[in-house]
Formats: structure tokens, C-alpha cells, sequence
């Protein structure tokens, strides 16, 4: 009886004492989660709410903040929609093809996100200032790149557009090349299948793609400091208000720079929450 | 008709080397191998998706080694459908349909014209493969190409799927070409049969003669033929016509003995050179209590190790002088010769019955 006893306690144990590993492990998680979370929302939030008020009033009154945060989405905008017609059909190459030199051109991509961004600024002003050749030749052509608008969409477009490369070439990894073959067996050259089939498939990726790369664009400042100071975008309007006037000038600049992001931010969200569970 | 002059392709892991072969125009070739052996690689090398390395690829009479595959008049069916995600049944069938009218023609032929508004995420997998090869055929190819189309389907939709595609085919007179692993299939469906194996065709002819007689016996037993011997063959003397009937003197044959471990089979050939095995089809053999005297050149004695059972056929093991002998009769003779395991009997078979390679 004793015996029959003793083995009934030796498999009970273990799973007796799974549960309480559990819990451990589970407030441990807790902790650390919130501590993180924390720590990365702790700052956000705290600039809201001191400036968030103040910054959406000010938007009635501040000229200056009205007209960067115009810049701001223009310039992002159309360095946007220039990294869809230039990189697309890059992404789709290191997608789909394979060719020599892919992994270096792969390699390259990425070199912008790596570098610090000031430097990226540097670099695009040695090719793209009034003293370079290109930069020169534009200028003579009426095209003036750095401390324009169109510095800015250079500055937004290096730094933002690996994001775009990179994500893209993932949405159009995800459709199996087979889709583009039967359309090509179905009659349609490569275009038109890519039109038809690809393109529709990878058009939630695609979408995200550039969302990410807009928001980018949106928050960038080292690159855009160096390249056009002004006419001044919100992240450089909220530095100039912080290094001319004080913390409390630029509070309401730099808030209104976040509830900005929100938007992509949302616009992701309401992406990917219709996108279907990968199987 | 398809015609393939020494291809050689690549396509990630997969190679074909140096393929060559011909199916006649309205003919249905099949393409048997193994997995790995490059078959979809070759299917989507005639395809135009993947270019070959080498080779010339004739369509029709026409070259079209490097012509685009819209440019090629032929449509793919792949073992998973490809239906296209974002657009309903009716839009599939129609996407590259000749004209109206043969799309709704194949959604009727393929019975899928009820299901027509409906998403493809919404189809079982049967009626997937079913859309997918209406729209592959309401495009009015001149060349099918179909990827293991069967396989998944369950018994009965892969049964209608078949005689559709055998009624249109017989009707069209397009040509096939139909990758499969099942050589029941082959033999069911096609009149030239395409032995692939590492990228390469191991041996090519009518499905009837690859099955009766297997270049290798690898093939034999990829095959599934259950008697596959390795031994020595030698010639025991030339005789001519008497014993195939006809003076023509190209059919000489040679009566030849062949000695696999302690028994020793009388078969016929033409060459002795190089053969190594030999391979009986289960059921070439019969199996009597007594030996009989009859034609039946080999006849050995031993016991019955094994019945297995499937339907109205068993296949029943004997043991002979240690060779195992596999024998496929109807389970009626298992009844009425009271066959058991254990029991001694004699298991015959022609000497044209045994194929040499």
C-alpha cells in the first residue's frame, strides 16, 4: 500500500511543480516587459502630455511650425513615391532573380542604415552641393539641390528608401514566382503578369513598404540638418526651437512631431490587422 | 508534338542533362521518375520558365528554345492549382480563356460552374485542381503540361478528373505531357512513357514495353515489380525463328540460363553481354501443389513463406532454395489450392516471362 503510495506522489511531483515554474517565469516576463515598455513609452507619453496641448493651439498661431510640418509631408511624400518608381523594380530583382553581384547590391542597400545619419548628409553633400560637378551642373541647370526642398527629399530618400527596398523585396519574396508563371503560360508577358498577378498579391507588403518609409522620411534629421538646414522640416524647426529658445519653446514643436508619426503608425496597424495568419 | 533535343537546364538544385525525346502530335506522353529527378524542372524547361543551358525544344515543328512562354500555345497545371488568391473561380477560368465561350465550356466540362462566384480559399483542394485545369484548357493549348495534377485528389474526383481529361484530350487532340510517380497511371493514360532519373532519361518507349521490360533494374523495381534477381546469365545455343514463329532472321533469339543463388531460370534474349538481372512480373507467376507438365520451362519447389491480401488479388511468397519468389493470384486460387503459409508448392513461370537487364 505504502509503495503503491510512494509512486503515485514520485508522478504527481513534477507536474505539481511545473505550474509554480510557470508563474515564475510568467511574473519574470511581466516585469521585464513593463520595465521596457516603460522605459521606451515613459518619454513619449511625458512629452504629450507637457507639450501636446499647447503644440495643437499653437498650430493655429505658429506659422513657422504650420509650414515645416507642410514641408515635412510634402517632401516626405514625394521622396516616397520616388523610392516606389526608382526601388520597385530593384526589390523585385533581389527578389526574384538571381544574378551576379546580388548579394553586394543586397549589401549596399543596407550601408544607409548603418551609417550615421550626419554622415549620409556629408556624403550627399559632396556629390550634391553647389561645389561638386553634379551639384554644380544642376545648379546651372536652375536645380538647387542643397538648401531646397529638393535636399530635403534627397536627404529623406537615401536614408528612408533601403527600408522601402528591403520590405518590398520581402512582400514580393512571400508570392511564389509559380503565380507568374501560369500567368505567362495563360498568355501574358512578363508586365502584364506582374500587373495582373504580382502585384495585387504583394500589394498589402508593397503598401506597408512604403508607409514605413514615409515615416521615415517623416522623422529623419541628421541627413536633411546637413543637407538644407532651411527651409526647416518639424525635426529641425524642433533642434532650432530647442538650441535657440529652451526646452520649453521646442516641447510643443517636438509633440506635435510624435502625434505626426501616430498617422503611419495607425495606417500600418490597420494594414497588417486585415493582412491573413501566415500558415 | 513535343520534340526535345539534348536539353540540358538548370534550376536551383535540379539538372537535366542531355534529355531527348519525342511525343507525337496529339500523342500523351508521361514522364515517370522518381522524386528529385528533375521532372517539374523539365515540365517548366517546355514551359519557357526556365531557359535551358543547351538543347533545342520543338513545339508543333515550330523551335521555341527561347520564345517566351506566352509565345508557346500551351498551358501548366501544377499538383498545387496556383489559382490565382485575389480573383474568384469565374475570373481564373477566364484569365486567359480563348474566348467567352470555352471558358464557360471547360467550367461545364470540369463541373465547376456552380462554384463560380466563389473565393478559391474557399474551394477544397480537389475542386482547386479541377479550376485549374479549366483555366489551363479553356486557353485551347496545344500543349498540356500536367505536374503530378492527380496526386492529391481523392480516388473518385481524381477518376472524373482523368476521363475528362482523356475525353478532351481524345476530342482535341492536343498533346500531354504528364508528370507522375504512379506507373499504373502511365499505363493507363499514356502512349510513351519517359523514365527519368537524375536529370536524365533512362529509357523512353511504350509504357507497356518499359513495364514488361525495364532498361535497369532500378527501373524495375522504381517500377514495382516484386521479382528482381541479381545473377549471371550465359547462352545455352542459338536458335532462330522455330522458336518466335516467323524466318525473319533479326529475331534471333538466344535461349539463355540464368543462375541466381541455387536456382537457375531458362529465359530468352538477344544478348548475354552485360546482363545482371533478371525480373519477373508477379503476375507471370503461377503456383500449382504439384509440378505440371506443361510448357512452363521453370518450375521450382518450395515454401510458402507470406499472403498478403489486397481485394480480389494476394500476393503470395515462396521461398525457393532461399531466392524468395513473389506470386500474384487471384484470392479465389488461394481458397480452392487451400494456400498457407508454411505449405510446400511449386511456383512456375515461361521463360518468356522473364525479362533480362
Amino acid at each position: 500500500m505504502a509503495q503503491f503510495d510512494g509512486s503515485k506522489l514520485e508522478s504527481v511531483e513534477p507536474t505539481r511543480s511545473r505550474p509554480a515554474a510557470n508563474a515564475v517565469a510568467t511574473i519574470l516576463v511581466a516585469v521585464a516587459s513593463s520595465l521596457f515598455l516603460l522605459f521606451m513609452l515613459g518619454p513619449i507619453v511625458g512629452l504629450v502630455s507637457a507639450g501636446g496641448a499647447r503644440g495643437i493651439s499653437s498650430l493655429a498661431t505658429d506659422h513657422e511650425l504650420r509650414s515645416a510640418l507642410l514641408l515635412t509631408a510634402g517632401t516626405a511624400t514625394v521622396a516616397t513615391l520616388l523610392g516606389i518608381v526608382g526601388a520597385t523594380p530593384l526589390a523585385y530583382l533581389l527578389a526574384r532573380r538571381s544574378f551576379r553581384g546580388r548579394a553586394v547590391v543586397s549589401a549596399l542597400m543596407d550601408l544607409p542604415l548603418v551609417i550615421p545619419h550626419p554622415v549620409a548628409g556629408i556624403a550627399l553633400l559632396l556629390v550634391l552641393g553647389r561645389g561638386s560637378p553634379v551639384g554644380g551642373a544642376l545648379y546651372s541647370a536652375g536645380l538647387r539641390v542643397a538648401s531646397s526642398p529638393t535636399g530635403i527629399v534627397c536627404a529623406m530618400l537615401f536614408v528612408s528608401a533601403p527600408l522601402y527596398v528591403s520590405a518590398a523585396r520581402e512582400a514580393f519574396a512571400r508570392v511564389d514566382a509559380r503565380y507568374e508563371s501560369v500567368a505567362r503560360t495563360l498568355g501574358d508577358d512578363a508586365w502584364r503578369a506582374f500587373r495582373r498577378v504580382t502585384l495585387p498579391l504583394s500589394s498589402r507588403g508593397l503598401t506597408a513598404a512604403a508607409v514605413v518609409m514615409w515615416a521615415r522620411a517623416v522623422s529623419e534629421f541628421g541627413a536633411i540638418v546637413i543637407l538644407t538646414y532651411n527651409p526647416k522640416v518639424v525635426s529641425v524647426l524642433s533642434y532650432d526651437r530647442f538650441t535657440s529658445y529652451g526646452l520649453s519653446e521646442a516641447l510643443p514643436v517636438a509633440a506635435v512631431l510624435v502625434l505626426f508619426a501616430l498617422i503611419p503608425l495607425a495606417a500600418l496597424r490597420a494594414l497588417r490587422s486585415g493582412e491573413p495568419l501566415r500558415r | 508534338m513535343i520534340s526535345l533535343q539534348r536539353v540540358s537546364a538548370r534550376a536551383g538544385g535540379f539538372t537535366l542533362s542531355d534529355v531527348s525525346f519525342d511525343v507525337p502530335d496529339g500523342g500523351y506522353g508521361v514522364v515517370i521518375g522518381p522524386a528529385g529527378s528533375g521532372k517539374t524542372t523539365l515540365l517548366e524547361t517546355i514551359a519557357g520558365v526556365i531557359r535551358p543551358t543547351s538543347g533545342r525544344i520543338l513545339l508543333g515543328g515550330r523551335d521555341v528554345t527561347i520564345a517566351p512562354p506566352e509565345a508557346r500555345r500551351l498551358g501548366i497545371v501544377y499538383q498545387h492549382a496556383y489559382l490565382f488568391p485575389h480573383l474568384d473561380v469565374r475570373a481564373n477560368i477566364a484569365y486567359g480563356a480563348a474566348d467567352d465561350e470555352s471558358a464557360a465550356d471547360m467550367s461545364d466540362r470540369f463541373g465547376v460552374t456552380a462554384m463560380a462566384d466563389r473565393a478559391v480559399e474557399a474551394l477544397s483542394g480537389g475542386e482547386r485542381q479541377l479550376v485549374a485545369m479549366a483555366r489551363a484548357l479553356a486557353r485551347r493549348p496545344g500543349v498540356l503540361l500536367l505536374d503530378e495534377p492527380f496526386s492529391a485528389l481523392d480516388p473518385r474526383t481524381r477518376a472524373t478528373a482523368r476521363r475528362i481529361v482523356r475525353a478532351l484530350h481524345q476530342e482535341r487532340r492536343f498533346t500531354v505531357l504528364q508528370v507522375t510517380h504512379d506507373f499504373a497511371e502511365a499505363g493507363l493514360l499514356g502512349d510513351v512513357a519517359i523514365m527519368l532519373d537524375r536529370g536524365r532519361v533512362v529509357q523512353q518507349g511504350e509504357p507497356a514495353e518499359v513495364f514488361r521490360k525495364p532498361a535497369s533494374p532500378y527501373i524495375a523495381d522504381f517500377l514495382g515489380a516484386e521479382n528482381v534477381f541479381a545473377g549471371t546469365a550465359h547462352e545455352i545455343r542459338a536458335e532462330t525463328s522455330d522458336l518466335v514463329g516467323g524466318a525473319d532472321r533479326d529475331v534471333t533469339q538466344h535461349a539463355i540460363a540464368f543462375t541466381t543463388g541455387a536456382l537457375t531460370f531458362y529465359a530468352l534474349g538477344d544478348a548475354v553481354d552485360g546482363t545482371t538481372h533478371a525480373v519477373i512480373r508477379a503476375e507471370e507467376i503461377s503456383i500449382s501443389a504439384e509440378p505440371s507438365t506443361s510448357s512452363v520451362q521453370n518450375q521450382f519447389r518450395g515454401h510458402i513463406v507470406e499472403i498478403v491480401s489486397a481485394g480480389a488479388l494476394s500476393r503470395v511468397t515462396i521461398d525457393a532454395s532461399g531466392t524468395p519468389i513473389v506470386a500474384a493470384i487471384t484470392a479465389r486460387s488461394v481458397r480452392e489450392l487451400r494456400l498457407a503459409p508454411g505449405m510446400e508448392v511449386v511456383a512456375g513461370f515461361k521463360a518468356t516471362a522473364v525479362h533480362l537487364c
